[in-house]
C-alpha cells in the first residue's frame, strides 16, 4: 500500500542545513497498524507530515497504491488527501461551529459524496465506534476521548485507505487513551483499516503490529509484535526505547 | 519601562491592529469639524437669512453622530478589553495594581483618541472645503479656495470627542478597577451569551419576526402617521428578533433537509454564519436597524432633492411672476415698481380665464392624483401663450383653424390627451390640437392654470370670465434681494395676505429667491441626513469589520485543518469569499426589504410629477444602493484583503 524509498528532509539552507530525515525506507502493506516512535526531534512528525503531503521531501519516492506523491500538483494531492488519506490529530482538530455529526460529514461534503447519502454513512460509521449519542452535541459538549472518536471517525468514513494518527493519545487520560486504542484496534481488525500513527508513548504503541523506531532522522530499528501478548510487546519496546537513549520521560 | 512608555507602545500597537476603528473615528472626527465650521463661518451664514436654523440642525445631527461614534467606541473599546484581558491580567500579575492597569487602558485610548482628533482636524479642514463648495454651488456663487482655520469649530469638536471618549472609557476603568487577576485571565475564555439559549423558543420567535417583518413594511407603506409609527415598531421587532433566532431558525431547517446541508459548501458556511449569530445577534440587528436608518436617510435626500428641484424649476420658471388670486386683483402696483427699479428684457401681463366647464379637472381628480385648485378648466389667449413661449425661448407653434392647443405638466400628458374633447363656444367647436409639455409654470394656484392649461383664439377667449392677472418678465440682471422685498412689500401694502390661502393673495416668485430658498433647504435638509447616513454606515462597517477580522485566527485554523482534510484550494478561496459575502450581506439584507417599499411608497407621496413614471422611483433606488454600497464596499474590501492574507497565506 505504502512504500517509502529513501526520502530525505532538509531544513534551512547555506551553512545551517538541518537534516530532519536522512534516507529512510519502509513499506506498509494493507491492514497493517503501524507505529512510529522516537524522542523530541528524531524526524517522526516530519515523516508523517512527508507522507501526508502536508510537507514535501528533499529526495527519495513516496508511493500510496502505486502513487508517486511527489510528481502530483497542489490540486491533485488536495484531492489525494481527501480521497486517500485520513488524519487523527493530538488537539483532535474539529471544528467547534460543527456538531459531531457534521464534523463528520464534512469528509464527505469535501470528496463531493451525494449529499443524500451522507446522513447515513456518518450513522454507520458513528455506530461502529460507539458514538451515535453523541452526533447532534457540538465538539465542547463531549469528552476529549470521544473527539478523538469522532475524529477517527472522519478519518475514514470517505473510505481512506491510510489512516495518519499523530499523537492521537497525546491530550486524553490513560482511560480515555485506552479506548481510542482499542477502537484502532477494531478499525484495523474489523474494518481493515491501514494506520500510521506517530507516538512517543509506548503503552500507545505496543497496540500497534509493527514500531518503527527513528532517531535522528534515521530508522534505528523495528519490532514487529507478531503473535505476542501485548503486555510482552509493551516491555520489548521499552527495552528499544532505553536502548535508543530517550528520554526517560518518553519510557516511562 | 515607564507606564506612559507602555501605553504610547500599546497605543501603537492597537492602532495597527484596529486600524479600521481607527480610520473611522478619525473620518468623523473630520465630518464633525467640517459641520462645526459651517456653523461658525460668518461666510455661510451670510449666504441666506434662511440659513438661520443651520446650526441647530448641524448640532442636533452632530448629537446623533456623537452617540452613535460613542457607542462605537464603547463597543470597541469593550471588544479590545476582552481580547486583552490575559494582558491585563498578566500586568497585574507581575505586580502592577489594578488601577495602574486602568490607567495604562486608559491613557493607550486617551493616545488614540487624541492622534484620532488631531488627523480628524487636519482632514476636516478638507471636507469643510467640500461642504463649503457644494454650499456655495447650491447657491450659485462661485467657489474660491481659500483656508480657514476655526478655533470654535476645533473647541466643540473637542467637546464631542471628550464626551465620546470619556463615557467609554470610564467604563472600562471601572471594570479593570474591580476585576480580579483570575477574573482577567480567563476573561476571553468567556462564552459570549446567547440571549436565546432555547431551540424551540428561537424556532417560534424566527417564525414570528418574519410575520412582524412583513406587517411592518405594510404598514409602513401606510401613508398615515400611526400605521408608520406602529410598522416602525414592526420593524425593529423584527430585525431584532430575525437576528436573535436566526442562529437557530436556520440549522433547523437544514436538519430537516440534510441533503442539503451536506451540499457543497453549505455546511461551512451557514455553520459559520450561525455560530456567529448566536453569540452577536443583538449586534447584528442593531447594525440591521442602522443600515435600514442610512437607506431611507439617503433615499429620502435623494427624493427631497429631487423634489426640491423640481419645485425650483417650476417658480424660477421667469425671473419674475406675479400671480394674483382673483379676477379684481391686478398687478399694476408691482408693474410700476418693477419698470421703475429693475432692468426688465421681456415681460408680459395677461390673464387666465375660466372655461365653461371642468371636464379636464374632473377628469384628472378622478383618474390621476391631482388636486384641484379650480372647478373649472382653466384657458388662456393664443397670443399671451405665444409671448410666454418667446419669453421662455422655447419654439413658436401655430394654432391651426378649428384646433386648440394644451399645455401640461409632462407627467399629465397621456392623462390630458386621453380626455381632451371637442369645445364649443361661439357656435364654433375647435378640436385638440398638440399638447406641448414644457415648463410653464403651472404649479397650484396663482400660475397657468393647475397642471394644464388650454389655449383657445383670442376671439373664442375673450368673451370669458377672467380667472385671475398674471405678469412674468425676464430680466437683464438678476433679481436682486432688496428688490424681491419691495415687491412682497407691496403685497403687505395690499393688507391681505393673511393666512396661506386668503383671497387677494398673491404669488410672487424671483427666480434668485427661489433658488436660494431651495438651496437653504437643501443645506438644511439633505445635508444632515447624508452626513448621518455616512456616519451610521462607517460605524456599521466598523463594528462588522472589528468583529470579522477577531476571528482571523479561528479562521486560520480552519482553514488550515481543510487543507489537511483535502480542500482544494479554489473551493477554500470560494468558501471564505462566500462566508464573508453572506457576513456582509446578512444585516444589509433585511433594510432592503424595509427601506425599498418605504421609498416606493414615500416616492408616490411627493408632489406628482417629481417621482412619476417607473424609472424616477427606480433611480433614486439605485443611486441610494450605489451609495451605500460604495461607502461599505470599501470597509468589505480593507477586511476581506486582511483576512485572505491571515487565513489562507498559502495562496
Amino acid at each position: 500500500m505504502l512504500q517509502v524509498t529513501n526520502i530525505e528532509k532538509y531544513y534551512g539552507n547555506g551553512g545551517s542545513v538541518t537534516k530532519a530525515l536522512n534516507r529512510v525506507s519502509f513499506r506498509v502493506e494493507d491492514g497493517e497498524f503501524i507505529a512510529i516512535m522516537g524522542a523530541s526531534g528524531s524526524g517522526k512528525t516530519t515523516l508523517l507530515n512527508c507522507i501526508s503531503t502536508i510537507d514535501t521531501v528533499s529526495a527519495g519516492q513516496i508511493c500510496l497504491d502505486g502513487i508517486d506523491i511527489s510528481t502530483l500538483s497542489s490540486a491533485k494531492l488536495a484531492r489525494f488527501r481527501r480521497e486517500k488519506l485520513g488524519f487523527v490529530f493530538q488537539d483532535f482538530n474539529l471544528l467547534d461551529t460543527l456538531t459531531i455529526e457534521e464534523n463528520i460529514g464534512l469528509a464527505l461534503s469535501l470528496t463531493h459524496t451525494d449529499p443524500g447519502s451522507v446522513q447515513k454513512k456518518v450513522q454507520d460509521v458513528a455506530q461502529k465506534l460507539g458514538i451515535t449519542d453523541i452526533l447532534p452535541k457540538f465538539p465542547y459538549q463531549v469528552s476529549g476521548g470521544q473527539k478523538q472518536r469522532a475524529a477517527c471517525a472522519r478519518a475514514m468514513v470517505a473510505g481512506q485507505s491510510l489512516l495518519l494518527a499523530d499523537e492521537p493519545t497525546g491530550a486524553l487520560d490513560s482511560r480515555a487513551s485506552k479506548n481510542l486504542l482499542e477502537i484502532m484496534t477494531q478499525m484495523n481488525q474489523a474494518m481493515h483499516a491501514t494506520i500510521l500513527m506517530v507516538t512517543h508513548d509506548a503503552y500507545s504503541a505496543s497496540y500497534a503490529s509493527r514500531i518503527l523506531f527513528l532517531k535522528d532522522g534515521r530508522l534505528f530499528n523495528e519490532l514487529i509484535r507478531g503473535g505476542r501478548d501485548r503486555s510482552v510487546f509493551y516491555h520489548e519496546i521499552l527495552d528499544v526505547l532505553a536502548l535508543l537513549g530517550g528520554d526517560i520521560s518518553d519510557v516511562i | 519601562m515607564t507606564l506612559s512608555k507602555l501605553s504610547l507602545r500599546n497605543a501603537r500597537r492597537q492602532t495597527g491592529d484596529y486600524l479600521v476603528y481607527f480610520v473611522t473615528v478619525t473620518i468623523t472626527a473630520a465630518l464633525l469639524y467640517a459641520c462645526n465650521g459651517l456653523i461658525f463661518s460668518s461666510e455661510v451664514q451670510k449666504l441666506s437669512s434662511m440659513l438661520r436654523t443651520l446650526p441647530l440642525v448641524i448640532v442636533l445631527a452632530s448629537i446623533v453622530v456623537v452617540c452613535i461614534i460613542g457607542w462605537l467606541v464603547q463597543y470597541t473599546t469593550g471588544f479590545m478589553f476582552t481580547k486583552r484581558s490575559r494582558e491585563f491580567g498578566t500586568y497585574i500579575l507581575i505586580g502592577l495594581e489594578n488601577g495602574q492597569v486602568a490607567r495604562l487602558f486608559f491613557l493607550e485610548n486617551l493616545i488614540v483618541g487624541t492622534f484620532a482628533f488631531t488627523l480628524g482636524i487636519l482632514l476636516g479642514n478638507l471636507v469643510f472645503q467640500t461642504l463649503r463648495a457644494i454650499l456655495l454651488a447650491l447657491f450659485g456663487i462661485p467657489y474660491t479656495f481659500a483656508f480657514t482655520f476655526s478655533c470654535k469649530a476645533t473647541a466643540l469638536t473637542l467637546v464631542y470627542f471628550v464626551l465620546i471618549y470619556l463615557l467609554a472609557q470610564l467604563r472600562s476603568r471601572r471594570r479593570i478597577r474591580s476585576m480580579k487577576i483570575y477574573d482577567l485571565i480567563y476573561y476571553d475564555r468567556l462564552n459570549e451569551n446567547a440571549v436565546l439559549t432555547k431551540s424551540g423558543r428561537r424556532k417560534k420567535i424566527f417564525s414570528a419576526s418574519l410575520v412582524f417583518g412583513a406587517i411592518g413594511t405594510l404598514l409602513l407603506l401606510e401613508r398615515s402617521l400611526p400605521a408608520g409609527i406602529l410598522g416602525s415598531a414592526c420593524i425593529i421587532v423584527f430585525l431584532y428578533g430575525f437576528f436573535l433566532s436566526f442562529s437557530s431558525g436556520v440549522p433547523a431547517w437544514f436538519d430537516r433537509h440534510t441533503a442539503r446541508k451536506y451540499q457543497g459548501q453549505n455546511l461551512l458556511i451557514f455553520r459559520t454564519l450561525s455560530a456567529k449569530l448566536n453569540t452577536m445577534g443583538i449586534v447584528m440587528a442593531t447594525i440591521a436597524l442602522l443600515f435600514t436608518a442610512v437607506l431611507i436617510s439617503q433615499g429620502t435626500g435623494l427624493l427631497f432633492g429631487a423634489i426640491f428641484e423640481s419645485r425650483r424649476s417650476a417658480e424660477a420658471c421667469y425671473d419674475i411672476f406675479i400671480g394674483t388670486d382673483s379676477p379684481d386683483q391686478d398687478c399694476g402696483d408691482y408693474i410700476a415698481y418693477i419698470e421703475s427699479s429693475v432692468p426688465v428684457a421681456a415681460a408680459h401681463s395677461y390673464s387666465i380665464y375660466q372655461g365653461p366647464d371642468a371636464h379636464i379637472t374632473d377628469y384628472l381628480e378622478a383618474n390621476t392624483d391631482y388636486y384641484p385648485c379650480y372647478s373649472y378648466d382653466t384657458w388662456m389667449k393664443f397670443s399671451d401663450y405665444a409671448a410666454l413661449r418667446s419669453m421662455l425661448g422655447y419654439p413658436a407653434v401655430t394654432m391651426t383653424s378649428g384646433e386648440y392647443l394644451i399645455h401640461c405638466v409632462p407627467y399629465q400628458k397621456s392623462a390630458v390627451a386621453a380626455c381632451a374633447q371637442p369645445i364649443t363656444t361661439d357656435g364654433a367647436t375647435l378640436r385638440p390640437g398638440s399638447i406641448h409639455t414644457e415648463n410653464l409654470n403651472q404649479k397650484l394656484w396663482n400660475t397657468n392654470g393647475t397642471d394644464f392649461i388650454l389655449v383657445l383664439p383670442d376671439e373664442a377667449v375673450a368673451a370669458r370670465p377672467v380667472s385671475h392677472n398674471l405678469y412674468a418678465a425676464m430680466t437683464k440682471e438678476p433679481v436682486s434681494a432688496k428688490q424681491h422685498e419691495a415687491l412682497c412689500r407691496i403685497r403687505d401694502g395690499r393688507n391681505l395676505h393673511i393666512a396661506g390661502y386668503t383671497t387677494g393673495y398673491t404669488t410672487i416668485y424671483t427666480a434668485p429667491q427661489v433658488r436660494e430658498e431651495y438651496a437653504s433647504w437643501t443645506a438644511m435638509t439633505i445635508l444632515p441626513l447624508y452626513y448621518l447616513a455616512l456616519v451610521l454606515t462607517m460605524t456599521a462597517a466598523t463594528i462588522l469589520t472589528i468583529q470579522q477580522l477577531s476571528e482571523t485566527d479561528r479562521y486560520r485554523r480552519q482553514f488550515l485543518l481543510l487543507k489537511k482534510l483535502g480542500m482544494d484550494q479554489r473551493e477554500m478561496n470560494r468558501a471564505l469569499r462566500l462566508q464573508f459575502t453572506i457576513y456582509y450581506a446578512m444585516p444589509a439584507i433585511p433594510p432592503l426589504f424595509v427601506s425599498i417599499p418605504f421609498l416606493l411608497n414615500l416616492c408616490n407621496a411627493t408632489d406628482p410629477g417629481v417621482t412619476e413614471g417607473f424609472y424616477r422611483p427606480l433611480n433614486i433606488i439605485c443611486i441610494t444602493l450605489t451609495l451605500f454600497c460604495m461607502i461599505y464596499a470599501v470597509y468589505i474590501v480593507m477586511a476581506y484583503r486582511s483576512l485572505k492574507r491571515n487565513v489562507l497565506p498559502w495562496n
